[in-house]
């Protein structure tokens, strides 16, 4: 009876890991894109972004997965992740596009109590009460993502382009794929890897209000997608499979000075129900966070922006809150050169 | 010489008004608070429309790319005059324009803002219209006509110097030279940072939120005209806009009207306005355009986008200048709507050459002045995609000016022809010969109010209130408009300017002009505007007699007016404020003879890739 026991509690403990992971833990589902992710910079912009994150998720009672099959036991889990990201603006069949590479690292906590669980479900060696507590740290998933614009913004290729963009309405398709080439072991319960590959469609909306100048800008922007997993096979020996996780991401955003501006962001997200080799574990995701975003242009081409969201609505029994600190450097080789000759 | 309009037409009104002159003619003009009611009703009403800063060649009955119907049709409609002189600066006009007598006279011998110690407190450098003349307003309203003004004053501040003090029954207007066109009002001068704005005498508390200058003036002019037709009587409405003076301001859905129709630059848009001039008949065939100024560049030698944010300022200008017409065709439809529009002559004219000054930079002065806080508070914002929009100052500079100035030279505040030329279209009844273009007539502002008068069948007094008024030196154009002279003047008239210490004279053909450096030789230089209306070249080699008679009239001049050279000048020190001339000699800019080619082959070029051969 042990060993069904161990298994049983080690799935369990699984499932609540890898819930925490996917939705919180993993670099491209981690977090929101972010206020302003698809504006559209010039042709030949490069960017490169780091992100410190820091994710502190509480599952309170049993409400994330479903009673009737197992018993959740209280967890939580900690992760402080650093997102690398490489970003450039093209021109992709007359349309302005950006493909971002993103790359993730860093560490993941997690925390069960045992005073929760019952005792057939106890891991072997553990005790009631005592504590369970597993760490992974490494890379995460790298993943790349695409985003064309579709509409309500013409090819910005020259300074002309540039100067005469003036957007209200504009429609993107993005597209993300991500590759489980990120740290995973099969006999451990946390992982920053996922061990299997998923992707994520995307169509960013927009809607500029205003004039479209640096200290008057103020903007809507609202973005469905979709995420969509693999099965992970390997999933402590078992395979284990998730329904898509839908989300909504929303931002109102305004410029307060022409360097400064801040966001309302909202991330709602719903679905991916878990299923062990073919069983239904659990019960759907369902999470609302609420944020605030500022930001800052510190130099032409330097920004530094900061972040803080938690839910408001959605499973009450899931606290979690994200802190993001982001630094964005970006260039472009015309500006570059004309600070060069405005040198001389 | 006039060029004939397709549709030349007898105005059956004209002789009912020569008629109605001759028996009024001995009326004399009434107390200034006591207005007589006269029923007149078959004396045309008269619309004046100003412009404010317009050039010569916006209008595109006048040669301009600018979308203007309804002036346009104005033309159709009326006369066009070609050689219409004004002041360089709007104050000094509009003193002219309503007394009738030189600026010198009337009280504007300089602007207040700019006045020279020595000129304060001389007669006729009071700064406002002064007592020494009669508004040809007052003289309306006593005469029964109903006055309104809706617009710019700049006349005056005081409780006795404005529209409401000099003859206006109904006013809507700001006191002021110039600021922003929103309700935000803030004045381009520091020392009043909001421009006052009074409504019938009153002051204007808090302007509303949506508040636009050109549509509010358009409002309120048909407004009172409503208000006051029930009696019967003309009107004389004064509808002086203050577009496009800067800031360049537009309402928003306006702001892209003219997107990227000037990115191709200043020369190119020159050219085209002489084509299209040379095409109507407003200039000869053989003039050509005034040379650019020495120190701005040809606009192909900017780079794409220095051209499209040049291009931006004068996008707002030529939206400033549809929107105006726009508005003008509402007031016309309203008079046709009441029936009143065949019985309406319209004189349309602006009140000097187009801005080619920084007045934004003369406005905000130097860090830790005044002006600069004020500019701190009032239009900082400078973002290209703001320009346009409230607590914006764009200001489109002296290469657009030029432009806009088409085919003469400079802009204004100079007594060069592009300081003083003004378009003028007069329409309506008594005037004869739709679509004509009269290039014969020199005209001028002053002659505004004996043609108002006499259309009126007023006589302008010697007398008003127990004071002496000085007289009319303008002509009445009336025998001209109904077709009987080609001009007010003879071939010995002459006319005479002075401001800022730069003087000109014109007689027949012939001008004297005596400009501060760099853009004259601060003495006097003459030239044919037959042949060379651009002023390029100085004549007074070959004919120093006609020089030598011209410089005596200015004496005249000078001395029948009161002209006090002042001993500071906004322009005396004009060549160490402009920026250093752009080198012309061969090999600049590094791709001249290249301009022709696409802008991606030039960026080819330019990064060394190909072979350039």
């Amino acid at each position: 009876m042990t060993k069904p026991r161990n298994r049983s509690m080690r799935l369990l403990v699984g499932i609540a890991v890898a819930a925490i992971l996917l939705s919180f833990g993993n670099p491209a589902t981690a977090v929101d894109d972010g206020a302003r992710a698809y504006w559209k910079a010039r042709d030949g912009t490069h960017l490169v972004s780091v992100q410190y994150l820091f994710l502190d998720l509480q599952a309170t009672d049993t409400q994330m997965f479903d009673p009737s099959q197992f018993i959740f036991p209280n967890a939580h889990a900690e992760a402080k992740l650093f997102l690398a990201s490489y970003a450039e603006h093209f021109t992709l069949f007359d349309r302005p596009s950006s493909i971002a590479f993103n790359f993730i690292g860093g560490s993941v906590d997690v925390n069960i109590d045992t005073n929760f669980a019952p005792s057939q479900f106890l891991p072997t060696g553990v005790r009631r009460g005592a504590s369970f507590s597993q760490s992974a740290t490494g890379f995460g998933d790298p993943s790349v993502a695409l985003d064309v614009n579709l509409f309500g913004t013409p090819p910005l290729i020259s300074t002309v382009d540039l100067m005469n963009y003036e957007p209200t309405w504009t429609i993107d398709a993005a597209v993300l794929f991500g590759v489980p080439f990120g740290q995973y072991d099969d006999d451990r319960l946390v992982n920053m890897g996922l061990n299997r590959i998923f992707g994520r469609i995307a169509l960013p909306m927009k809607y500029h209000i205003g004039p479209f100048a640096a200290g008057y800008m103020t903007s809507f922007e609202l973005t469905p997608s979709v995420w969509l997993f693999d099965n992970n096979d390997d999933f402590l020996g078992q395979n284990l499979e998730n329904d898509p996780l839908w989300q909504l991401e929303a931002h109102v955003t305004h410029d307060f000075t022409r360097d400064f501006y801040g966001s309302l962001d909202l991330l709602y997200r719903r679905g991916f129900q878990s299923k062990i080799n073919g069983v239904e574990v659990g019960s759907e995701l369902e999470i609302g966070n609420l944020g605030l975003t500022l930001n800052y242009q510190v130099t032409d081409n330097f920004v530094i922006r900061a972040g803080y969201s938690t839910n408001v609505f959605g499973d009450s029994g899931l606290d979690n809150s994200v802190v993001r600190l982001q630094l964005v450097y970006g260039w472009h080789r015309l500006m570059q050169n004309m600070k060069k000759l405005q040198g001389h | 010489m006039i060029l004939k309009g397709k549709n030349s037409f007898v105005a059956p009104a004209f002789a009912t008004i020569l008629a109605l002159a001759a028996t009024v003619g001995a009326m004399k003009a009434q107390a200034e608070d006591a207005p007589q009611t006269q029923q007149k009703s078959d004396r045309p009403n008269i619309l004046l429309i100003v412009a404010d800063d317009m050039g010569y060649s916006d209008l595109g009955s006048y040669g301009g790319e600018i979308n203007t119907p309804v002036l346009d049709k104005l033309a159709q409609r009326g006369v066009r005059f070609t050689d219409f002189y004004v002041s360089p600066t709007c104050s000094v006009t509009r003193a002219m324009l309503l007394s009738g007598t030189d600026n010198h006279v009337a009280g504007l011998g300089n602007m207040a803002e700019l006045i020279a110690p020595n000129q304060i407190g001389k007669p006729g450098y009071e700064g406002v219209l002064n007592k020494r003349v009669v508004s040809v307003a007052s003289l309306l309203r006593d005469n029964g006509y109903h006055t309104y003004m809706a617009g710019k004053w700049h006349l005056g501040l005081e409780p006795d110097q404005i529209p409401r003090a000099r003859g206006f029954e109904r006013d809507f207007s700001t006191l002021v030279g110039g600021g922003s066109h929103f309700d935000d009002a803030w004045n381009v001068e520091w020392q009043i940072p909001k421009m006052p704005y009074t409504e019938d005498g009153k002051p204007v508390g808090k302007l509303p939120e949506d508040f636009y200058s050109t549509k509010a003036y358009t409002d309120k002019i048909i407004q009172f005209i409503e208000q006051g037709r029930g009696d019967g009587n003309p009107f004389f409405a004064y509808l002086s806009y203050t577009a496009p003076h800067g800031p360049l301001h537009l309402p928003d859905d306006w702001l892209r009207r003219y997107k990227n129709r000037y990115d191709e630059g200043w020369d190119a848009i020159r050219q085209q306005r002489l084509a299209r001039m040379r095409e109507l008949g407003i200039v000869d065939k053989g003039v050509n355009v005034a040379d650019r100024l020495y120190f701005l560049p040809r606009s192909s030698a900017l780079t794409p986008a220095v051209r499209v944010i040049q291009g931006r300022k004068m996008e707002l200008y030529a939206g400033m200048v549809e929107y105006m017409d726009d508005q003008i065709g509402r007031v016309f439809d309203y008079l046709k709507a009441i029936g009143e529009y065949d019985n309406t002559v319209i004189i349309f004219i602006s009140d000097n050459g187009a801005e080619g000054n920084d007045l934004r930079a003369m406005v905000a002065g130097q860090v830790g002045s005044m002006g600069f806080l004020h500019a701190m508070n009032s239009f900082a914002e400078d973002a290209h995609n703001s320009l346009g929009r409230k607590g914006t100052y764009a200001e489109y500079g002296p290469a657009w000016a030029q432009v806009s100035m088409v085919p003469f030279r400079l802009f204004k505040g100079w007594t060069a022809e592009g300081g003083i030329r003004s378009p003028l279209i007069v329409s309506g009844p008594g005037v004869r010969g739709a679509g004509d273009i009269n290039k014969e007539a020199i005209l001028h502002v002053m002659d505004i109010v004996p043609t108002v008068l006499e259309l009126a069948g007023i006589e302008h007094p010697t007398t008003y209130k127990g004071r002496e008024i000085a007289p009319v030196q303008g002509k009445s154009w009336v025998g001209m408009l109904a077709g009987r002279t080609q001009s007010p003047r003879t071939s010995d008239d002459w006319l005479g300017w002075e401001l800022f210490n730069n003087r000109a004279i014109r007689q027949g053909d012939w001008k004297i002009s005596a400009l501060y450096r760099p853009f004259g030789t601060g003495d006097w230089q003459l030239f044919n505007l037959a042949d060379d209306p651009g002023e390029q070249f100085d004549l007074s080699d070959q004919f120093p007699r006609k020089k030598q008679e011209l410089v005596a009239i200015w004496d005249e001049y000078a001395e029948r007016n009161g002209v006090i050279i002042g001993d500071r000048s906004p322009f005396e020190q004009a060549r160490k404020g402009l920026p250093d001339p752009v080198s012309e000699f061969d090999g600049y800019p590094p791709l001249r003879g290249l301009e022709a080619l696409p802008y991606e082959k030039l960026i080819e070029l330019m990064s060394g890739k190909p072979e350039v051969k």
